[in-house]
């Protein structure tokens, strides 16, 4: 533990090849927060008096009690850099500051992860020696790179490898060697041009090896700078001797590149074996024997260590040994980014506005006397009851306490005083775990927290000095929250704090959603089961000050869309016809060609996209027409999702005066479309054509609006409705005498299992299915009870599926379905007749 | 505007229509005039009382006086029908005029074929069968001519609508070049919302009224010297002479013939404004009766009531 003051370590921050910006990434439950643990402990900044807890950036009593991280939380490490190791490069002297994230496992809480990415700029990912790379592994990873965050790896649990599986050194390479190629597959899939070449390799050194749990962890580096004096060999070219098909031979004393007779896998020879003699010899308490050959490896014990035996042994030396700290700080400030450096190739991701103006340039210098350019990822509760602080990162600029800024939102549009707001920041705040400290001003590279903004902050946001700054790109998230309930308070007189604490719940979670449906039902809706439960435990606990609430079953977030009909220009056209009777639309619908919603979803295909170039993809990847892709006059719901508003009439007089108001219209129709009020997907909306009063007034939005909502409505009956349920994918880890079990309780919920591998080296079975989120509840329990506890299943939604059937007609189930949502919602059961939207000639 | 519906098939048209007939199964469409409760003609008034029921179209336009003394004036009870009462809930009239005996009176301020076009309500009352019946009255479309500008000189009206954000037709001004081009004067006419539901909530399909409000000829003025611009036409300037009017046809009616810049400046008072760009060429009688409405020039901003 280093003690700091908070003068020495503002000092630190201004030096911006000095800081490393790290989240730490993983699958649950791989020991992400153990291992931050051993860290902090070793070379955590402020003196904390429970310094020697276990998980100390699980800061909540539910998060120790559950041993899961739900929030990610930052902690700031002090490291000096060795002195008889290189440099980096552009560094300025051996002080470095390391300001970590620890971020959540679980899948229900990914969106965590995203605002925990979006402040830094590179990732250790820890992969379970045992359990390798699981689906959650893959989804950070994919994350990471998505935000040009690079990344660096460590195979955790080494303990369990030596202990509980006792493998043999080989096998134990085999195993490392088949986690680090998994994981190089997916970084190359998603890799970034721009961010270049991201696999990790043990021998480059971007590959650490480490038991959180017992507080060691080496690179191979620190073996080759032992061994380099031994055999007289520069260290890089150890290194390289010490991964990979690289053997040798004890008696004749050679290297050799191939397998042969008597030579054995320098990894195995001088890594593990060293390791596993320790451990045995601990294990079987010979301490004398011990003693002798930690002479000669330089490490002396107390009296005290002797005392100790078997485990408590071996980890003391194991410790003493290869301490966790250096082996991993040394990694993150060899091979992660410096924000000087990272900002370079990120700057042009971020920010939305011209890549070559003031505010992106000085974000791409990260330069600390340009326009203030701060994201806010996250707001935290602090400890003052029902206030946030904005937790983000300063990109440019120096932020100041006082000093006034301008916060846009996620909605601003530049130029415009949507979603807009000028305040003064009260204080800036260091944020440490659970404790803050203010200074007076932070610089560009750091992370920050701001008080006196949370009136104004909703979630997420941009905050900066000047009147031209675009905002930096708003997060998007992995998941959605598909599923909801609704609350109410026990005692109707609590409403007003429960209006209240949703809205608190609201900013403390960068997902979840809350909404007042018409009927005044209050639904909140999260990722998964999970999600929901911690929210809805925070917003009684915390938010209502333990005011009881009454929640509902979980219901499921569906889609609207259509499956098309033949020839629709003829047969399925709405006409509509303003109040006035002076205006009509003609619009049809048809169904957005396949992957093209995905793609509009994972941000592919955008509104923002430069025009012409958008059009030729549409056309020539997905099939659209021609003159459909050409004239896209808007996205929605949102003005982002997968639906589309095109212009195919031809020669049609003041056709742009009345476009405002068709996009208002389509904006609130695919958001709550005509069958049971949810969000509608993958349909594409043309415009055939339009008579028009020759006067503005008598064509203004109070004519037009209607109508056009009217012809979208009708548009869609005619053009074959349907509903669209949300699918999960489930990854189970289980031996395989219990893998019946499990697709008897998938097939009871309608899921269907499409991938059984077996884990290499162990008895263990990976089961991939999907299964629809309507059946996912009590899911987890059923197969808990099932498989005897066996069974573990990480749910993260996947995909959207069509449900079969007729949504219009009461007899069949997804009709039923349908009744039953518009009568929770307060609609009319029976979805409205054509009759209500088609006018006659 | 379309067509003049009266001109639809002569032989159909009974003669009736310009009698007063007491029976039911007739709509009367009456233009009320532009000043006060007073206004009404004669024959107009007769059918007022004859009626079975009276509504009042109390959305395209606003006159002098309240309701209450519209009612006190002919001695019958008033309907105020707003927007989505015309619109959406026309049959409710018509079935009126289908069964009240008398049938149903419907007040339009101004001429029911006037600035407001209610040629709907026609076809829709004809399609029933109903016999229409329209007494006219003074418009602002002829009164405007109280400025001195010649009717016969004027080219197609333009309505101005108040801008949004993001919503900012500028369609109309292309008419206005062309009647400048074609030598004609051009009558402006300025939005009014009376009742009018916000726009988002008519996007989700419910209504959420604004609050009136009622376009200047100041903000008119605004919203023309803004297009000229982003248009880049070069036609208006602070300089053009336009007329701006107010409460035509009312005892304190206002017309101020100035340039834009010192229109822009003018305080007009209460609504409805509008505002004529004059031709570039004018009659020399034009100009004699416009130069009766320049504003003194110690004080510009406070014109004389004419």
């Amino acid at each position: 533990m280093v003690n700091f003051t908070i003068d020495q370590l503002r000092e630190i921050m201004d030096r911006k090849y000095n800081i490393r910006n790290m989240s730490v990434i993983a699958h649950v439950d791989h020991g992400k927060s153990t291992l931050t643990d051993s860290l902090v402990a070793a070379a955590g900044i402020i003196a904390m008096a429970n310094a020697g807890d276990q998980r100390l950036t699980d800061t909540r009593q539910d998060e120790q009690d559950r041993c899961i991280t739900i929030k990610s939380t930052g902690i700031s490490l002090f490291f000096n850099f060795p002195d008889d190791l290189p440099l980096p490069k552009e560094a300025d002297g051996r002080n470095f500051l390391i300001n970590l994230i620890d971020s959540p496992g679980h899948v229900d809480f990914s969106s965590e992860v995203t605002a925990a990415l979006r402040v830094t700029d590179g990732a250790l990912v820890v992969v379970d020696s045992v359990e390798g790379v699981c689906v959650q592994t893959e989804t950070v990873l994919r994350q990471a790179l998505a935000e040009r965050i690079k990344p660096v790896m460590t195979i955790n649990k080494l303990d369990r490898s030596f202990l509980e599986l006792q493998l043999e050194p080989e096998d134990m390479y085999q195993n490392f060697s088949r986690i680090i190629e998994t994981a190089n597959v997916i970084m190359s899939t998603y890799q970034d041009e721009e961010l270049g070449d991201v696999q990790v390799y043990p021998d480059a050194g971007t590959v650490a090896f480490s038991a959180g749990l017992h507080g060691w962890a080496f690179t191979l580096n620190r073996f080759a700078r032992m061994y380099s004096k031994k055999f007289g060999v520069e260290p890089e070219k150890m290194t390289s001797r010490l991964w990979g098909d690289s053997f040798f031979n004890r008696k004749e004393k050679k290297w050799t590149k191939r397998e042969g007779k008597g030579g054995v896998r320098a990894f195995c020879e001088f890594v593990i074996k060293p390791i596993k003699k320790i451990i045995e010899l601990c294990m079987a308490d010979k301490v004398e024997d011990l003693t002798k050959l930690l002479t000669s490896l330089n490490i002396k014990l107390t009296t005290e260590d002797k005392e100790l035996r078997q485990k408590p042994l071996m980890k003391r030396v194991l410790q003493k040994w290869l301490p966790a700290d250096q082996a991993l700080l040394e990694m993150m400030v060899l091979y992660l980014p410096a924000p000087a450096e990272a900002q370079k190739y990120r700057a042009e991701l971020l920010y939305e506005g011209p890549p070559d103006d003031a505010c992106c340039t000085a974000i791409r210098n990260c330069d600390a006397n340009g326009p203030l350019m701060l994201y806010i990822s996250k707001m935290v509760p602090s400890s003052d009851k029902g206030r946030f602080i904005a937790y983000g990162r300063v990109f440019s600029g120096t932020v100041r306490a006082g000093m006034k800024v301008r916060i846009m939102g996620p909605n601003y549009v530049p130029g415009t005083k949507k979603d807009l707001a000028v305040k003064s920041v009260q204080r800036t705040l260091l944020m440490m775990g659970r404790r803050t400290d203010a200074v007076d001003s932070v610089p560009c590279g750091n992370t920050v927290g701001l008080v006196g903004l949370d009136q104004v902050i909703i979630k997420s946001g941009t905050i900066s000095d000047v009147e031209s700054a675009f905002p930096l790109k708003d997060m998007k998230y992995s998941v959605s929250p598909v599923v909801r309930v609704a609350v109410e308070p026990k005692n109707p007189s609590d409403l007003p704090k429960l209006v209240e604490g949703l809205k608190r719940l609201a900013k403390s979670d960068p997902l979840v959603q809350t909404i007042t449906e018409e009927s005044g039902e209050h639904v909140i809706a999260g990722a998964g089961e999970l999600h929901l439960e911690i929210c809805l435990k925070d917003l009684k606990d915390d938010f209502m000050n333990g005011a009881e609430i009454r929640v509902s079953n979980p219901v499921v977030t569906f889609r609207e869309t259509i499956e098309g009909v033949e020839n629709p220009e003829n047969t399925a056209i709405c006409l509509s016809k303003s109040p006035n009777k002076h205006n009509r639309l003609y619009i049809y619908a048809t169904p957005l060609p396949d992957n093209l919603p995905e793609a509009i979803e994972d941000g592919k295909v955008t509104p923002r996209d430069e025009a012409k170039a958008r059009m030729k993809m549409l056309r020539d990847e997905y099939g659209v027409p021609e003159d459909a892709a050409k004239k896209i006059w808007c996205f929605g719901p949102d003005t982002t999702g997968a639906n589309l508003l095109v212009d195919r009439a031809k020669a049609v007089q003041y056709l742009n005066d009345i476009k405002d108001s068709c996009v208002a219209a389509f904006q609130w129709a695919t958001k709550e479309g005509v069958l049971c009020d949810e969000n509608m997907r993958g349909i594409l909306f043309n415009i055939h054509d339009c008579s028009l009063h020759a006067d503005t007034i008598h064509r203004g939005g109070g004519q037009i609006i209607p109508t056009c909502r009217r012809a979208l409505f009708g548009a869609q009956l005619l053009a074959g409705p349907k509903l669209v349920e949300p699918f999960f994918l489930v990854e189970i880890q289980c031996p395989e005498t219990i893998v019946g079990s499990i697709y008897g309780v998938l097939t009871r919920k309608r899921g269907h299992v499409f991938e059984e591998v077996q884990r290499p080296g162990t008895p263990m079975f990976n089961v991939k299915a999907y299964l629809p989120v309507q059946e996912s509840f009590g899911f987890t329990a059923d197969l808990r009870s099932a498989t005897g506890g066996q069974a573990f299943p990480q749910c993260v939604f996947d995909h959207w599926s069509t449900m079969a059937g007729d949504p219009l007609d009461p007899a069949e189930t997804v009709g039923t379905l349908v009744k039953a949502i518009r009568e929770r919602k307060g609609l009319k059961p029976v979805v409205p007749d054509i009759g209500n939207f088609y006018d006659r000639l | 505007m379309s067509p003049s519906p009266l001109n639809e098939d002569p032989s159909k048209r009974a003669s009736s229509e310009f009698t007063a007939p007491s029976s039911s199964g007739v709509l009367h469409l009456i233009g009320l005039g532009l000043g006060d409760e007073r206004d009404v003609t004669l024959r107009g008034m007769d059918l007022i009382r004859s009626a079975g029921v009276v509504y009042l179209e109390a959305y395209t336009s606003i006159l002098g006086v309240s309701a209450p003394a519209l009612e006190k004036a002919y001695g019958r009870s008033v309907c105020i029908a707003d927007r989505e009462f015309v619109e959406e809930r026309a049959q409710e009239i018509l079935t009126n005029a289908q069964s009240q005996p008398g049938g149903a009176a419907f007040l339009v301020i101004g001429d029911p074929f006037g600035a407001t076009t209610h040629t709907d309500l026609w076809l829709r009352a004809r399609e029933r069968g109903l016999k229409v019946n329209v007494v006219h009255n003074a418009s602002i479309i002829n009164a405007i001519a109280v400025t001195g500008l010649q009717l016969y000189l004027f080219g197609q009206a333009i309505s101005l609508c108040f801008w949004t954000d993001t919503d900012r037709p500028t369609s109309y001004y292309p008419k206005l070049l062309q009647n400048r081009r074609n030598g004609l004067h051009t009558l402006c006419l300025l939005d009014i919302k009376v009742k009018e539901p916000s726009l988002e909530s008519l996007a989700r399909g419910k209504k959420l009224y604004e609050p009136p409000r009622y376009m200047t000829v100041n903000q008119a003025i605004d919203q023309l010297l803004e297009i000229d611009s982003i248009l880049e036409a070069d036609e208006l300037v602070e300089d053009t002479m336009a007329v701006g009017v107010a409460r035509i046809g009312q005892p304190n009616q206002l017309i101020v013939y100035a340039s834009l810049g010192t229109l822009r400046q003018t305080d007009f008072g209460p609504p409805l404004h509008s505002l004529v760009i004059p031709a570039r060429e004018l009659h020399f009688h034009e100009e004699e009766v416009l130069s009766w409405f320049k504003p003194k020039s110690h004080d510009t901003t406070k014109p004389q009531i004419s």
